[in-house]
C-alpha cells in the first residue's frame, strides 16, 4: 500500500490530528533512548481501545508492521521502527479508569506516566511499587513492555509482579482480557509472557495493577566507601546475614562526581563508592536492623554513614540516584548503558572485569548498579561522531555481556533485548531455547507484524 | 502399537525395571478412571527427552506425575497411554547459599527441600505452602501453581521463580530464565510454564529465590459469631500498615474439623523480627476485640506450626472428595461466602469453607460427592456468582461422575483463543495431558 492511501485510511480511523507524517515528526519518532534510529512510515496516536483495534486490524489486513510506543525511553531499541510501518503511540491513552482501593487494584490506560499514577495513589496513602529511575517520563505500557525494574525491586519485584490483568489487542485486532482484578485466573499465564515482550506479542490497551498501603516506616542510609570492593562485599554480607532491605543501590566515583556536579546533593567527590540502603516496613525492630547493617558496613571499612533524618534528606539521596544517568550523560555527547545481571555474590568480581574492559577499549565507564539484584549498569561514555570510538563502544558492550553470561548471569536485567542485545541472546540461550520462544511469537503473531525484528534473532537455519 | 511393543520401546529408553505395566498395579495410576497402558519412571532429563520425542512420533497421550496429589483436578483425559513419573528426577543441583537461590529437580518433595534449606547455613526457606505438605513434589506444585495461606505476604511461584528447565513435546530440552533475581532476556517462558498443568512441557528443574528464615513467628486466632464482623477485621488489617504473612477465614465447620472454636475463625500468621511479631499480636488482638471477636488465642512454636499444616492439608483431614476454589476481587469475600453458605444449605450439601481473606480466594471442601445432580447445580451457581464479580471457579477435585456434569475450569475466558494457538504450536501432536486443561486443551 502506498503511503498516501495508508495515511488517508488512518485519518479516517483516528482523525487528522492523530496522524503525524511530516519529516519533523519522522525525526522525532525515529529514536528511543538507545543508539538505534530508523523512521516509521507513519505515526498514529490512538485515544481508545476501539481505535487501537481498528488500526491493528488495518495493519494486519495490509501486512504493515506496527510498533507500539509509550514515551520511547527504553534503552534497547524497543520502540524503533526498524522495518518502517506504523508507530502506534499510546501516550494519549493516559487515564486512570478505576481506582479501586477496596480491592487494592488500579485500572489504567497504558499511556499514563508512572509517576503521575504514583502521585495520584499517594493522595490515598497507596503505592504502586515498581520505581524505574525514569518514572517521571515513562508509561505503564512501556514499563510492562520491558518489565522495568528499579531500586525497590530487590524487595518488591519488578513490573510483572505488579501487573495482574490487561486488555490486549491481538495481531488481528481481536481484543482479549488476560488476568484481572482477581488472582489465579484459570489458563496459561499469558500475562506473564506478555511482560517484557516488548510489543512483539500484542498491544496492551489497559492494565490492572496491584497497589498496597504505604509502609509505616522507612530508613534510608547513605554509606560511603573508599573502595568499590568493600561496597560490593557489604552488599553480599547484608544478604548473607539474612536481611533483605528494600534497596541496595551503588554508584562509583565517576558517577558520584557527575551527580554531585549536576545536583549538589552532598555526595563526597573523592568517594570510591556510595551504597544506598533503605529499609521499610513496620517501625518495630527497624532500629535494631539498622544497627546490624551499620555494623556490617563498619566491618567492611565504611568511611562514613549518613542516616537520613527526614523526608527532605531522603529525597535528596534519591534525587542523586535517580538522576544518575542524566548526570553522567552530561560528561560526553553519548552514553550506552549496559544492563548485565549476575548472581549478586559475583558482583565485585564482575565489576573488576568491567573496569578492565574499559581500560582495554580506552573508554570511560561510569557504574551505577542495583547491587542487591546483581544488576549492573555500566555507562560507557563516548562521542558517536568518532566512528572508531563507536566501534570500540559496541565491542566493549558485547564483552561486558559475555562476562555477565560467563558469571552465570544474563545479558539484560531490566532494559530489554530490543535491537541492541539481540546478538547476545545466543550467549545465554541455546538454539532450542530460542526456537521455543519463536513458537510463542508465531502463536501470537503468525505474520510477524508486531514490532518485527526485535528480541529474537533470526534462527541459525534461516540466517 | 501393541502393548508388548509399547513396553519394549519404553523399556529401551528407561530400562525394564522402570516400566510398570502389570494391569493390577496400573489402576492405581488411573486419571478419572482412565487407566494408562504403562507408567514409566525416567532417571534423567535425557530419558524424559527421549520419551517425549517417542510420544510425539507415536501420538501417545502422556500425563506427567509427581506424587499424584492433584490428579483429581482438570478435565477428563481424552487419551492416556503413559503416566510419566518424575519421582526419580529428584536432585538438588545447586544451592547458592549467599545468593539465596536454589536449583532443584522437580521430583523432590517440597518437604524434603525445606528440611535441607533450614539445616544449611543460617537457614532459609522456599516461601510456598501449598496443600499436601509431605507429599507434594516441586514439579506438581509448579505445574499447578500451587499456593497456600502465606501467599498473602510472599506471593506465588510466578513471583518467586528465577528460571525453569523443561522438556517440550518435541523432545527438546530447554532452559529459560536463570539464577539472577532480575532477567528480561527473551520471553518470560518461566511464567508461561508455571501453572500450565503439564500441557506445554514436562518441567524438570526450577531455580527459585529463597528467603532467610524469619527470626520469630506466631499465630493469632480470633473467633466471631458473625461473618460480617470477621471479614471487617480482615479488611481493617488489609488496609493497615500491618504485614501478617497469612490471613485465613474459616467457617464453623472448617474450624471445628481442625479442633478450633467459633462460627467464624480468622487466623493470622505473623513472621519477621521479634518486635514486629509481638506488636502485631497485640495490635490485631485489640482490633479483633473492637470488631466484636468472642475469643482470641495466641499459638506459638509447635502449636503455631501444626495449625498451619492443618489448614494446608485440610482436604486430607476432611476426606474431601470435592474441592472447589473460587477466585474474585478481595472485597467480595463476605458477600460470596454468605451466598455460598446459603446455596449449599438449600442444596442439602455439607460444605466447609476456608478462604485466603487477603487474596480473594475461597476453598469449599465437601464429602457429599454422591449427590451428583444437586452438587453439579450448586457448582454452576457458585461459578456464576463468582463470574458475576469478575471472578471464576475451578473444580480442584471431584469424582468423574460429577466432572461430567460441570465445567471444571469455570466460565470460559476470552484469552482461550491464544492458549489454543500456543498449544497447537508447542504440542502439535497433542501428546501432553490431552483434554485436561482449560478449554479442553
Ligand atoms: C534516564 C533513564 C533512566 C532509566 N531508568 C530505568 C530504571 O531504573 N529501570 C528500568 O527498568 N528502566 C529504566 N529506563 C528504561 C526505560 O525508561 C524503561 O524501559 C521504560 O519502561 C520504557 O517505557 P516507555 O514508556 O518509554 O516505553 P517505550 O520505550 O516507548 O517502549 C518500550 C517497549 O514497550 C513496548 N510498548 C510500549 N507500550 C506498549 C503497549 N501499550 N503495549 C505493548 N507494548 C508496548 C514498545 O514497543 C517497546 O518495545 C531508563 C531510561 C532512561 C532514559
Amino acid at each position: 500500500m502506498d503511503k498516501e492511501t495508508m495515511i488517508a485510511e488512518l485519518v479516517k480511523m483516528v482523525g487528522r490530528d492523530n496522524v503525524l507524517s511530516s519529516a519533523m515528526y519522522f525525526k522525532l519518532y525515529e529514536y528511543d533512548a538507545s543508539l538505534n534510529r530508523s523512521q516509521p512510515d507513519c505515526i498514529v496516536l490512538t485515544e481508545s481501545t476501539e481505535q487501537v483495534a481498528q488500526v491493528v486490524k488495518f495493519a494486519h489486513a495490509n501486512r504493515i508492521p506496527l510498533i507500539a510506543r509509550g514515551t520511547g525511553t527504553n534503552l534497547s531499541g524497543g520502540s524503533v521502527a526498524v522495518q518502517g510501518g506504523i508507530s502506534l503511540v499510546l501516550t494519549k491513552m493516559n487515564k486512570i479508569l478505576d481506582l479501586d482501593i477496596e480491592n487494592q487494584r488500579v485500572v489504567v490506560q497504558p499511556g499514563i506516566i508512572t509517576l503521575d499514577l504514583k502521585n495520584e495513589l499517594a493522595k490515598h496513602g497507596y503505592l504502586y511499587q515498581p520505581d524505574p529511575a525514569s518514572e517521571k517520563v515513562t508509561t505503564i505500557g512501556g514499563n510492562f513492555g520491558e518489565n522495568a525494574g528499579g531500586p525497590h525491586c530487590l524487595k518488591y519485584g519488578v513490573t510483572s509482579n505488579h501487573v495482574l490483568g490487561a486488555e490486549v489487542v491481538l495481531d488481528n485486532g481481536e481484543v482479549i482480557r488476560v488476568g484481572g482484578k482477581a488472582l489465579d485466573n484459570p489458563g496459561f499465564d499469558l500475562l506473564g509472557i506478555l511482560g517484557a515482550s516488548e510489543g512483539t506479542l500484542g498491544i496492551v490497551t489497559e492494565a490492572t495493577l496491584r497497589i498496597v498501603p504505604k509502609a509505616e516506616a522507612i530508613k534510608t542510609m547513605l554509606c560511603i566507601f573508599d573502595s568499590i570492593e568493600d561496597g560490593g562485599n557489604t552488599v553480599t554480607a547484608i544478604i548473607g546475614e539474612g536481611m533483605i532491605p528494600a534497596t541496595l543501590e551503588m554508584m562509583d566515583n565517576l558517577t558520584i562526581k557527575a551527580v554531585e556536579e549536576a545536583y549538589h546533593v552532598g555526595f563526597p567527590l573523592d568517594a570510591a563508592a556510595i551504597l544506598i540502603v533503605e529499609l521499610d516496613g513496620l517501625k518495630d525492630g527497624m532500629d535494631r536492623l539498622t544497627e546490624r547493617i551499620l555494623a556490617i558496613c563498619r566491618q567492611h571499612k565504611v568511611r562514613e554513614i549518613r542516616v537520613a533524618k527526614d523526608q527532605a534528606e531522603r529525597d535528596k539521596i534519591w534525587a542523586g540516584r535517580k538522576g544518575a544517568f542524566g548526570a553522567v550523560g552530561r560528561l560526553r555527547p553519548n552514553y550506552l548503558v549496559n544492563d548485565g545481571t549476575v548472581p549478586r555474590t559475583r558482583l565485585p568480581e564482575t565489576l573488576a572485569k568491567v573496569v578492565e574492559i574499559g581500560k582495554k577499549y580506552r573508554l570511560p565507564i561510569a557504574n551505577v548498579f542495583h547491587a542487591g539484584d546483581g544488576n549492573l549498569h555500566p555507562l560507557i561514555l563516548f562521542d558517536e561522531r568518532d566512528k572508531d570510538e563507536l566501534a570500540r563502544v559496541h565491542a566493549a558492550a558485547t564483552e561486558i555481556m559475555e562476562v555477565c553470561a560467563a558469571m552465570g548471569g544474563t545479558i539484560s536485567g531490566e532494559h530489554g533485548i530490543g535491537l541492541e542485545k539481540m546478538h547476545g541472546m545466543a550467549m545465554v540461550f541455546s538454539e532450542k531455547d530460542m526456537a521455543a520462544m519463536r513458537q510463542v511469537k508465531a502463536a501470537f503473531d503468525p505474520l510477524n507484524l508486531l514490532n518485527p525484528g526485535k528480541v529474537l534473532p533470526e534462527s541459525e537455519k534461516a540466517a | 502399537m501393541s502393548e508388548m511393543e509399547l513396553v519394549s520401546k519404553l523399556s529401551g529408553i528407561v530400562g525394564e525395571t522402570n516400566v510398570l505395566h502389570d494391569p493390577d498395579r496400573l489402576s492405581a495410576f488411573a486419571v478419572d478412571g482412565v487407566v494408562p497402558r504403562a507408567v514409566v519412571s525416567p532417571g534423567s532429563v535425557e530419558e524424559v527427552a527421549k520419551l517425549m520425542a517417542f510420544a510425539t512420533a507415536e501420538k501417545l497421550g502422556i500425563i506427567p506425575r509427581g506424587n499424584g496429589t492433584k490428579m483429581g483436578a482438570g478435565g477428563i483425559p481424552r487419551k492416556l497411554d503413559v503416566v510419566l513419573s518424575m519421582l526419580r528426577i529428584n536432585r538438588i543441583t545447586e544451592h547458592d547459599v549467599p545468593n539465596l537461590s536454589l536449583s532443584v529437580q522437580t521430583g523432590l518433595t517440597l518437604a524434603e527441600v525445606q528440611k535441607k534449606l533450614a539445616a544449611t547455613g543460617k537457614g532459609s526457606f522456599l516461601p510456598l505452602d501449598p496443600p499436601y505438605t509431605d507429599k507434594a513434589t516441586i514439579g506438581g506444585i509448579i505445574a499447578t501453581n500451587g499456593s497456600g495461606p502465606r501467599r498473602y505476604l510472599y506471593n506465588t511461584a510466578r513471583d518467586l521463580l528465577l528460571g525453569i528447565k523443561a522438556v517440550l513435546p518435541s523432545g527438546d530440552i530447554v532452559a529459560f530464565g536463570g539464577r539472577t533475581v532480575k532477567n528480561v532476556s527473551g520471553y518470560d517462558m518461566t511464567k508461561l510454564l508455571v501453572g500450565s498443568w503439564g500441557a506445554l512441557g514436562v518441567i524438570t528443574e526450577i531455580t527459585t529465590k529463597l528467603l532467610p528464615l524469619p527470626e520469630a513467628s506466631a499465630t493469632l486466632l480470633t473467633s466471631f459469631d458473625d461473618l460480617a464482623k470477621a471479614v471487617a477485621l480482615t479488611r481493617k488489617v488489609l488496609h493497615s500498615v500491618l504485614l501478617p504473612s497469612a490471613m485465613e477465614l474459616l467457617d464453623g465447620k472448617a474450624a471445628a474439623r481442625i479442633g478450633e472454636q467459633g462460627r467464624y475463625l480468622v487466623a493470622f500468621s505473623l513472621e519477621g523480627v521479634v518486635e514486629a511479631v509481638e506488636r502485631q499480636l497485640g495490635e490485631i488482638g485489640e482490633m479483633a476485640t473492637r470488631e466484636g471477636a468472642v475469643a482470641t488465642k495466641t499459638l506459638k512454636a509447635d502449636d503455631d506450626r501444626t495449625f498451619w499444616v492443618g489448614i494446608r492439608d485440610f482436604a486430607l483431614a476432611a476426606d474431601s472428595a470435592v474441592i472447589l476454589r473460587a477466585n474474585f476481587p478481595i472485597a467480595k469475600l463476605a458477600e460470596l461466602l454468605a451466598l455460598y453458605e446459603k446455596a449449599a444449605q438449600a442444596a442439602g450439601i455439607e460444605c466447609a469453607f476456608i478462604g485466603h481473606a487477603g487474596n480473594g480466594i475461597l476453598h469449599c471442601y465437601s464429602a457429599d460427592a454422591a449427590k451428583t445432580g444437586a452438587f453439579a447445580e450448586l457448582i454452576g451457581q457458585f461459578t456464576a456468582e463468582a463470574a458475576k464479580r469478575e471472578g471464576n471457579l475451578v473444580v480442584e477435585a471431584a469424582p468423574r461422575s460429577l466432572k461430567e456434569k460441570v465445567s471444571v475450569w469455570g466460565q470460559p475466558r476470552s484469552d482461550t483463543v491464544v492458549a489454543r494457538r500456543l498449544k497447537e504450536k508447542i504440542d502439535p501432536a497433542g501428546v501432553l495431558t490431552p483434554g485436561r486443561f482449560v478449554g479442553g486443551i
